[in-house]
């Protein structure tokens, strides 16, 4: 039978008191080495929601001008195939004139109804954001930190297709937008902090644009609807009117642009990279 | 008795001396003081001829080597050059010619993904969005310089898209915010 001695018991406190050292000693390195970085919280439930409701609003929007917009082309069709430029005059461009102007009021009423829900939802979604990214980016992070964030998401996906596109939002209707934008987030699950902070960014930028947008058009629908009220005793088309229409049109169904170029990825499989140790 | 030597001897001493003296100046190396400029298309060679001159008197002229063997190593362009440089930079700072942060900061510059121009100890808010659009141009040369460091002299295009895509994401992610933190300029 072996019995244990005071001096076993001895040799296993050191032993005990060595691994609990080493295990000290070894501990930072684990924390260190842990792949598992802190999770950015730019995205909580409420903003998703907030997002997604955005997205609503902006599709109910566009079903309610979508039928006058449609109408709107098809008279100014019309109106160019009936050489009416220059020929004012003429009771048939004059009738097509006015029929163009009362669509246009219909698009402006339309616009004037939807546009102060459409505000306060784009406005509500930036203000969370902003709130987000003041704490999560601005003020947790130096602009170092925050671009081994943007890099190390860059090698976690640098062979992913859907990557998201920087600002390239020309030619995608509004609600389109959003919805993309919902399905990016919440496709990712905060799997991949960088492009969370990229894609939080680039919503942000945008409401912020479409707010001072809407905003802008807000103060001129009264205008507008004045003037053109004033304009259909007249029958005619003025350059503003067209100008207005193919705002609205830019705003919400897009516009076609054609994107940025950019360095295009090289296609070759990569090598084995040199690493030097001097490279921070 | 007559002590005095004879001129023609004192001349031919005098001249004896001089020779002496000339002789000992043209034995001493001349490259230590002309800090000639490393030719030709060998980056080894060059590399080797810059590290002499470097480590015997030209050490002032440490960033006009440095840039002289990237314009060398451009007219070979490969992947190997980049440890050639770290190398060369690694050897720089056990010289004492560079600290070993000017040393990293250099290889980056030229030849890592980030940008050194970034470096900072506080807030995005506080340190960086007062000057924004200085880190941006900061950036846009560093830029340059990946340029010539990943793609002209190592490359390596996949490297250089990953700043270059770096640059973009940077740029935008600055804007929102810098625009959130209200200090945009």
């Amino acid at each position: 039978m072996k019995t244990t001695t005071i001096r076993d018991r001895n040799t296993q406190r050191n032993f005990a008191k060595r691994l609990m050292g080493a295990v000290l000693l070894l501990l930072p390195m684990a924390v260190h080495a842990s792949p598992q970085t802190p999770t950015i919280k730019l995205f909580p439930t409420t903003v998703l929601e907030e997002i997604k409701h955005t997205g609503n609003v902006a599709a109910e929007m566009e079903t309610g001008l979508q039928t006058v917009i449609a109408r709107l082309d098809e008279q100014q069709q019309l109106y160019i195939q009936s050489k009416c430029e220059g020929n004012e005059g003429d009771p048939g461009c004059e009738q097509i004139a006015r029929q163009m102007g009362k669509s246009y009021l219909e698009m402006l009423t339309i616009m004037g109804d939807k546009l102060p829900e459409m505000e306060t939802a784009v406005n509500s979604t930036s203000a969370s954001l902003e709130k987000r990214i003041r704490r999560e980016l601005g003020q947790k992070k130096t602009s170092w930190t925050l671009q081994e964030l943007l890099a190390g998401a860059q090698s976690e996906t640098a062979d992913k297709a859907d990557r998201p596109a920087l600002r390239g939002r020309s030619g995608m209707r509004l609600s389109d937008r959003f919805q993309q934008y919902y399905k990016l987030v919440s496709r990712s699950g905060g799997e991949v902090n960088s492009s969370l902070a990229v894609i939080a960014s680039d919503i942000y930028l945008d409401m912020q644009e479409t707010s001072s947008l809407i905003a802008r058009t807000r103060e001129e629908i009264s205008r507008a609807t004045l003037m053109e009220q004033l304009n259909q005793s007249f029958g005619t088309i003025t350059p503003e009117m067209q100008e207005v229409v193919a705002g609205v049109k830019s705003i919400l169904f897009g516009e076609e642009e054609p994107l940025m170029p950019m360095t295009a990825p090289p296609t070759s499989q990569p090598e084995q990279a040199y690493d030097s140790p001097l490279n921070l | 008795m007559n002590t005095s030597i004879p001129s023609s001897i004192t001349a031919t001493i005098a001249l004896a001396a001089m020779a002496t003296v000339l002789t000992a100046c043209n034995s001493n190396p001349t490259r230590a003081t002309a800090c000639s400029l490393p030719q030709g298309p060998d980056l080894d060679r060059a590399i080797a001829a810059a590290r002499f001159d470097l480590e015997t008197g030209c050490e002032q002229q440490f960033d006009q080597y440095f840039q002289r063997l990237l314009t060398i190593a451009e007219g070979d362009p490969k992947k190997d050059n980049k440890s050639a440089f770290s190398e060369f930079l690694i050897w720089a700072n056990e010289e004492g010619l560079l600290s070993k942060r000017q040393a990293r900061e250099t290889y980056t510059r030229y030849f890592g993904v980030k940008y050194v121009s970034l470096i900072s100890d506080y807030s995005v808010c506080d340190q960086t969005c007062p000057r924004r659009h200085e880190v941006m141009r900061e950036m846009n040369q560093e830029l340059v310089d990946k340029e010539q460091g990943l793609l002209k002299v190592s490359a390596d295009r996949r490297e250089f898209y990953r700043a270059n895509r770096l640059f973009q994401e940077t740029e935008l992610v600055l804007e929102a915010t810098c625009e959130a933190c209200g200090s945009s300029e």
